[in-house]
């Protein structure tokens, strides 16, 4: 895919005023592609990248109101978005970044989704002899369905070209909002001197926390399937310095499990990961575990 | 207040509570039985197939995932794989009237006769009860009912979660894996998945 192919007839000053428009513009931002009830657009934080310096880029969903796409566990219905790269040489991707979901749907279903859109930010790494004379092509091949009542499966590549340079790169202007709202939904690790424990019996999960302050809120959402009922009212019960969640198990969760791993969202708060062995109490995962 | 009235209260109010109240079909449990009036015109009595092995398949022929798998033959080659083996095949219709995926008998006889499909029967299900009865929660879910009336599986058609028709081929089907294995009397190896596909668009009143 190449800007500079020659076209022949047309005047040289236009060519060149359409080339470098076309330039500037896919340059931290690809146009949105249309998917359905929707756009999807590939996002670069950065203006360029630097050689040896990870970068991330992220795809940006537009959805018309009340359409949804899903988190990496979709809960009762849906499939999440599935993204394959193709990158230049030198170029490589990492894991989705999900922010925190919403529960979204009736009392006997529940899915785990983001409702009129979503960004999903993914870190990638640029190899040390990154040339500058080349810039990085960059195109994510995305399937994604979109949901409402009724659900639609949509396909869609977008693509981004970025200048490579030695120097670190400044913030690209358009971008910089929905990286820093992206973030704002990211779970991060709690703090160590919070105390998780998780207990069960025959068909609940206990969490108990130990947070040193009250809450007035809390939902989990589990990352994998069919280890909690997602459905199932989650019954809350705070304390002075905490809480317990009672959490129905997935009527397909025939084996036990060892850990449960989650986001915890409490009510005003940002949201949280929690990775906690079912049995004794522990504190919550290290930053950066998954 | 008349007793009689209030009775009849209570009446209404345990039977709109029955099926939050008893527990969905689990694995091993014996299938919670009803009666329903099918595409055909005629009724079907789960009771009466005791003795036999019955599919149920949720169905919403506006959902992908069940696209998929009938605009691929697929669901048609397991309806008539399996019926000429005996099976009872139950495709169930669980949309409220108004919500997406409701269909009339006539839309859904004209719709199996254009996908050749050959289930038993297609049964209608406006009112959700079969649907809550056994906690559907996606088209295409399947559930397999052994010759003793007992839930053998509930869950997914296959292994792959997907609406690519490209994924048929190659994806494991637990539908026929739980026949084929409790047919040659071992257990059921996968007996519960988690049912992929499109939410079953109930009535919004409905529990």
């Amino acid at each position: 895919m190449s800007v500079r192919k020659s076209h022949a007839g047309l005047p040289r000053a236009i060519i060149s005023v359409a080339a470098a428009l076309a330039l500037s513009s896919i340059q931290a931002r690809a146009a949105g592609t249309p998917i359905p009830h929707g756009t999807l657009e590939l996002i670069a934080e950065k203006q360029w990248v630097a050689a040896g310096h990870p970068f991330n880029v992220a795809l940006r969903f537009e959805l018309e109101k009340g359409w949804h796409v899903y988190w990496v566990n979709p809960g009762d219905s849906g499939e999440p978005p599935r993204v394959t790269w193709d990158l230049s040489h030198g170029i490589k991707a990492g894991a989705i970044e999900w922010p925190a979901p919403r529960r979204l749907g009736a009392s006997t279903i529940v899915d785990y989704g983001y409702e009129d859109g979503v960004t999903l930010i993914v870190p990638m790494r640029a190899d040390a002899n990154l040339s500058s004379q080349n810039p990085v092509q960059i195109t994510a091949s995305v399937k994604v369905l979109v949901c409402r009542e009724m659900c639609i499966p949509g396909k869609a590549q977008v693509s981004l070209t970025l200048p490579v340079k030695l120097q670190s790169p400044p913030a690209s202007a358009q971008s910089t909002q929905f990286f820093t709202e992206a973030r704002k939904a990211w779970p991060r690790p709690a703090p160590a001197s919070w105390k998780f424990s998780i207990a069960q019996t025959n068909d609940s999960f206990v969490l108990t926390a130990n947070l040193g302050h009250k809450i007035t809120g809390a939902i989990f959402f589990p990352l994998a399937e069919s280890q909690v009922s997602n459905a199932a009212p989650q019954t809350l019960v705070t304390t002075g310095m905490g809480f317990t969640l009672t959490l129905r198990k997935s009527d397909q969760l025939l084996k036990p499990i060892a850990r449960l791993k989650g986001v915890l969202v409490l009510s005003g708060e940002q949201p949280y990961s929690i990775d906690a062995p079912i049995g004794k109490p522990v504190a919550t995962s290290p930053p950066g575990s998954k | 207040m008349k007793r009689s009235t209030l009775s009849l209260i209570i009446v209404a109010i345990i039977l709109c509570a029955a099926p939050l109240l008893l527990a969905a079909a689990k694995i091993g449990d014996p299938a919670p039985a009803f009666t329903a009036t099918a595409s055909d015109g005629k009724t079907y009595k789960l009771a009466d197939y005791r003795g036999k092995y019955v599919v149920l398949e949720w169905h919403n022929n506006g959902c992908p995932y069940v696209g998929k798998q009938y605009e691929s033959g697929n669901m048609q080659k397991l309806q008539k794989q399996w019926t000429g083996k005996g099976v009872v095949w139950f495709t169930i219709l669980s949309s409220a009237p108004g919500k997406q995926g409701f269909v009339t008998a006539s839309d859904e006889n004209a719709y199996i006769t254009k996908m050749q499909a050959a289930p038993t029967a297609a049964l209608l299900d406006p009112s959700g009860e079969i649907g809550h009865l056994y906690d559907a929660k996606t088209s295409p879910q399947m559930v397999v009912i052994n010759p003793l009336g007992v839930v053998i599986y509930d869950g997914a058609i296959d292994d792959k979660p997907t609406t690519d028709l490209a994924d048929v081929p190659g994806a494991t089907n637990y539908v026929s894996l739980a026949l084929e294995q409790s047919m040659a009397g071992k257990p059921v190896a996968t007996p519960a998945t988690r049912p992929y596909g499109c939410s079953v668009k109930y009535s919004d009143s409905s529990h």
